[in-house]
């Protein structure tokens, strides 16, 4: 069962489409990166769902949607720069959203407490927001966006603009999240989408060019690549020798390392140790390489 | 409740950012300046001297009614703008900043919203108001002549339909533009223009809200609600559901 159905939605902006009719499900409790480059459309797809933009074309169905006809119950969002109002403390904030999303006030002031326990704002919640760091904004942008206990939290860049350690915090309170509702987050970072992610949405030009866990995309793309590096350089009837091959194709030569395609890796790699032996290769490296999310973008996107 | 919640976020935020403060001693400054200085003028040119010999100073002394009246033409001149300045940023100020995406992800009743945030600009102006109109009554019962308390309070809730009518209307521009700068542009500019339009084909729109302020100097002077200033506050009133209603819709649809 899905937690959310989205069916062929595409959205314009003045006759530019900038989401192009994509389709997707949501299953409860996983985390869902929501890849793809710079204007890629991701920011616009969230909106959408967060109901701040109204598609051009397609629907948006929450499995709930049934209980209330407005989905923002269901929903917490943190919108890529979020503004909050400067002069309130961050608990008096949070219990104010917490309000607007009709808890009471002595709920909203318990799950507050609890909620920037959880996100570590606990020393700084009597303070004026306008005094927190980026940081600290990010981790009360994800505490509010919690306040409501929404079935589907939706992030847009959470960790793009942070430091390391702002980036490491805001992760691992991903990772904590997760236990209680499903995540939809957007990224361009390759790393954080492989780091704590299930599933993977990649957008490319408004469409969505590739979906699925991690593992199962890496399937897919399977490459059979094979790299080959050497001490020094590389010995001159390398290619001829490598020709001769059956199996292999695409070389590309490196500085100091060779990189081709093999469509039958077990042959190719017995073969080539041997050539190695025999030839006295001055080899560091023989390594099969596994599709990293990195060559799966480029290819996605190169494509 | 959630109205009650947004309403008194608006309360809190006027207190912090002194408002609370400033807008009524503004209004206050505005109500009592004319009564004022008219009354010492004269004592202070003869005073300060430097009038040619033998002339006369001859500055009539308004009655009572025109005396307070003084209030309300400052008010229209110079404290339509004070809440022009303070209304502009009330929604284009959070669309434009984005609070907005923070604010609105919740189920906000875009209704609530814009209508909480429309009776605390009220509250606050009106109060403002009633101060400064008050400080102007107060001056002119000690420099000018009596004038009953009851005609004050009638001609004040008089005005306030017109106060009420220019917030509404800088309300309803909130929603249509997000940049405040404009929103204060448009919402004077609209004002003139039901002024300006008023006054011409003042014989045909007799109930136009442009008329309020010259009832209000009409009520001083007479005493009596003539079935024309009823019309027109109810007309005002009319205006003013109507505006917010449509402000909701242009919000609720809009393309945030």
């Amino acid at each position: 069962m899905s937690l959310i159905e989205v069916k062929n939605l595409s959205k314009s902006f003045d006759g530019e489409d900038v989401v192009k009719g994509i389709t997707f499900e949501l299953t409860p409790g996983k985390c869902v990166a929501l890849l793809g480059p710079n204007g890629a459309g991701k920011t616009t797809t969230l909106r959408m769902l967060a109901g701040f933009s109204k598609p051009t074309n397609g629907t948006i169905t929450f499995d709930e949607q049934s209980l209330s006809s407005d989905i923002r119950n269901y929903i917490g969002y943190l919108p890529q720069f979020p503004v909050f109002h400067n002069w309130m403390s961050g608990k008096e904030f949070l219990i104010y959203v917490g309000q607007l999303s009709h808890l009471s006030k002595s709920e909203a002031d318990s799950r507050a407490d609890e909620l920037l326990d959880r996100v570590g704002l606990t020393d700084a919640k009597k303070q004026r927001i306008g005094k927190y760091s980026g940081g600290m904004k990010q981790r009360l942008g994800i505490a509010q966006a919690m306040m409501n206990r929404p079935k589907l939290i939706m992030l847009d860049e959470p960790v793009s603009a942070l430091d390391p350690i702002g980036r490491r915090e805001v992760l691992n309170l991903m990772r904590e999240i997760k236990k209680d509702a499903t995540i939809l987050f957007s990224t361009h970072i390759l790393n954080d989408a492989e780091e704590i992610s299930d599933e993977l949405l990649l957008l490319h030009h408004g469409e969505l060019v590739e979906q699925g866990s991690l593992d199962e995309l890496g399937n897919l793309y399977d490459s059979g690549k094979i790299i080959l590096a050497f001490q020094d350089n590389i010995p001159a009837d390398m290619e001829e020798k490598l020709n001769k091959l059956s199996h292999i194709t695409d070389i590309e030569f490196k500085k100091q390392s060779i990189e081709f395609i093999s469509s039958d890796v077990i042959a190719s790699r017995a073969e080539i140790l041997q050539l190695a032996v025999q030839n006295d290769w001055p080899l560091t490296k023989f390594e099969i390489a596994k599709t990293t999310l990195e060559d799966l973008f480029m290819k996605v996107v190169n494509q | 409740m959630q109205w009650a919640v947004i309403f008194k976020k608006e309360m809190v935020e006027y207190a912090r950012n002194v408002k609370w403060i400033w807008v009524p001693m503004v209004f206050l400054l505005f109500g009592i300046m004319d009564q004022i200085t008219t009354y010492y003028l004269p004592k202070i040119l003869e005073s300060v001297g430097g009038m040619p010999e033998g002339a006369e100073l001859n500055i009539p002394i308004p009655d009572p009614p025109a005396a307070l009246y003084m209030s309300i033409s400052e008010f229209n001149m110079l404290g339509v703008m004070v809440i022009a300045l303070i209304s502009m940023g009330l929604i284009a100020g959070e669309l434009k900043s984005g609070v907005y995406e923070l604010v609105l992800s919740k189920p906000v009743k875009y209704s609530n919203y814009i209508t909480a945030k429309w009776a605390g600009l009220s509250l606050l102006v009106l109060s403002s108001v009633f101060l400064g109109y008050l400080g102007g009554w107060y001056y002119v019962n000690i420099l000018y002549g009596e004038l009953a308390f009851s005609t004050f309070i009638v001609s004040f809730l008089i005005y306030t339909m017109y106060i009420l009518f220019f917030i509404t209307i800088s309300v309803f521009v909130n929603t249509l533009v997000k940049n405040p700068g404009l929103v204060l542009f448009l919402s004077i500019a609209l004002l003139i223009a039901i002024t300006i339009i008023t006054r011409i084909f003042g014989h045909i729109l007799s109930w136009s809200p442009g008329h309020l302020s010259s009832y209000v100097n009409e009520y001083l002077h007479t005493g009596t609600m003539t079935g024309d200033m009823w019309a027109t506050m109810a007309t005002t009133l009319a205006i003013i559901v109507l505006l917010l209603f449509t402000a909701v819709t242009i919000l609720k649809n809009k393309e945030l």
